[in-house]
């Protein structure tokens, strides 16, 4: 019973360390616009390069 | 006095320090979300870890299969198209949820699923997909063991004689024992075998230049095209590909968690996964059309020779066991994240050995599967674009890249994600519209095709539909609702 608290208490710590984290935009690394275009843009271009290389 | 207090001091010190390491390794082990300043990861070492997982026996396999449906040319193509696109939608889907709260990935599928959705998708996603490639792998194992055996007597092999069935039956119970014994022999196999399976396709990549120019091997054609129309082979081969590219929806989640920040958990899956795994099928596919046959354990034996094709064959024999251990650990230790109270009660052991028993039967009843195993990683992409299209519909679009990792880790019988009854029926009916699209475009058993295949694939249409489906649902009748913390 009080491993099951200890642990509820150490799940709502880690839960309460992301919420900080998120109100105060501080996640480190976040993907942004730019990461999005640039999956897109490799995609792309992978696909039709070889489309046509090799279809 | 003050002796007694520093000796307390120390002592309640010393508690509060397992105390911390006992809940850190709770974390790893996906009880709870890790924290940023506990991740291990950076960019490149979550690359060298993802390409350890690609390069595994499998990358020749799917590559040899490749050539049976077109030629290096086209087949080149094909996993370059197909690869990036699975891997690119796969990563997108469960990447960035990990990267950024450190969450397990059957957790946060509590989000998209319910909590007891989560279990029947990890049934399906999991347990299927572990149990069909332990078999196979097996089978991989069996064969070069009687390669290896034929070789060295100066016989003929048998690949699906009892010699076969005996290696392979003894491969997945010596991976149990393995397993059994815990992760630590697992991480040391690891270390040795990814490096030496890179060298490995080095020297057959040479091997077959020895053989053929690369202009030569370019112009061969494929082994065994099913259509007359070269199109249709070539949407069949990058359909494999897809295949290939969702199959690791199961297990890169879980890995990403790992990384330091959200970026570094998405960008190496594509030096890494689709690098690795890409380079092993051209080597694969290339062996294959050059030496006319699609089976790495008898194509390995025709291009090194006796000497270095001993070699190759023992040692992709005891890679295929690396990769077994891998995929059986990951498993297991997923199930005990989703399973019950009942499920969780049972012995390691004894729950490894449980797991087992499909894939030792499929091994001796139908070991004709090896030959088909594509057909089996093609039914698996029905399900995996499926999943990728809802995940990518749930997080980016409905939730807006914003969890309660509060709701998603505390008792869930009454949390806001119990949807109904623990399910969400949205997002289990958007699943099966998505297979059903698959199933409908391609049926991966027949071949048989819509006229759209050849413009679509199959695995780009069932991820639409399943994120289009979950969406619109969603919005119409899951808010009202109260379902799911929908914002």
């Amino acid at each position: 019973m009080d491993n099951d608290i200890a642990w509820q208490n150490e799940l709502a710590r880690r839960a309460r360390i992301y919420e900080d984290i998120e109100a105060g935009h501080r996640f480190e690394g976040k993907m942004t616009a730019i990461d999005y275009a640039g999956m897109a843009a490799l995609t792309l271009l992978l696909v039709v390069a070889f489309w046509i290389w090799g279809a | 006095m003050t002796d007694h207090v520093t000796h307390g001091g120390f002592a309640a010190a010393e508690t509060e320090r397992a105390e911390a390491e006992r809940n850190r390794a709770a974390a790893e082990r996906g009880d709870a979300p890790l924290l940023p300043s506990e991740r291990l990861w950076g960019f490149w070492e979550f690359t060298y870890a993802n390409s350890a997982l690609a390069i595994a026996t499998w990358a020749f396999l799917i590559g040899g299969s490749v050539g049976l449906f077109v030629g290096p040319k086209e087949g080149i193509a094909a996993i370059i198209i197909g690869n990036i696109v699975g891997v690119m939608l796969t990563a997108l889907a469960t990447t960035p949820i990990s990267g950024r709260y450190g969450i397990e990935q059957f957790i946060a599928l509590r989000s998209q699923f319910g909590y007891n959705g989560s279990r029947v998708v990890y049934v399906l996603a999991v347990v299927v997909l572990t149990m069909g490639w332990l078999a196979v792998l097996a089978m991989m194992f069996g064969r070069s063991i009687d390669g290896l055996t034929a070789l060295s007597a100066g016989e003929a092999a048998n690949p699906t004689g009892i010699k076969m069935i005996i290696a392979a039956v003894g491969a997945i119970l010596v991976t149990w024992f393995i397993v059994a014994k815990g992760p630590t022999s697992i991480k040391f196999f690891n270390m040795i075998v990814s490096p030496a399976l890179v060298i490995l396709m080095i020297v057959m990549l040479y091997l077959i230049l020895q053989h053929r120019s690369f202009s030569e091997l370019l112009a061969m054609p494929a082994l065994a095209p099913p259509f007359e129309d070269n199109t249709l082979n070539f949407i069949i081969a990058v359909e494999v590909n897809l295949a290939a590219g969702f199959s690791w929806w199961p297990y890169i989640g879980n890995l990403a968690r790992l990384t330091k920040k959200e970026r570094t958990a998405f960008w190496p899956n594509i030096v890494g996964i689709f690098g690795a795994a890409a380079l092993g099928e051209i080597v694969g596919l290339l062996a294959a059309v050059a030496l006319g046959d699609s089976d790495p354990t008898i194509w390995m034996t025709k291009i090194a020779g006796p000497v270095i094709g001993i070699i190759a064959l023992l040692f992709v024999a005891f890679a295929n066991m690396t990769s077994m251990a891998n995929i059986l650990y990951t498993s297991i230790v997923g199930l005990r994240q989703v399973g019950t109270a009942s499920i969780r009660a049972i012995s390691w052991g004894a729950i490894l050995f449980l797991f087992c028993v499909i894939p030792l039967g499929l091994v001796v009843f139908y070991p004709q599967m090896y030959d088909g195993f594509f057909i089996f990683l093609v039914w698996t992409s029905a399900l995996n674009s499926a999943l990728a299209g809802i995940g990518i519909a749930d997080y980016f679009f409905l939730r807006r890249q914003k969890l309660d990792v509060r709701s998603l880790h505390a008792p869930q019988e009454n949390g806001p994600y119990r949807f109904w009854g623990g399910f969400n029926p949205i997002g289990l009916f958007a699943l099966a519209v998505g297979f059903g699209v698959y199933v409908l475009v391609f049926n991966p058993q027949t071949l048989a095709s819509l006229p759209i295949f050849k413009y679509l694939t199959a695995s780009v249409p069932s991820c639409l539909a399943a994120g289009t489906v979950h969406y619109v649902l969603t919005r119409l009748f899951a808010r009202g609702r109260g379902w799911g913390l929908y914002p």
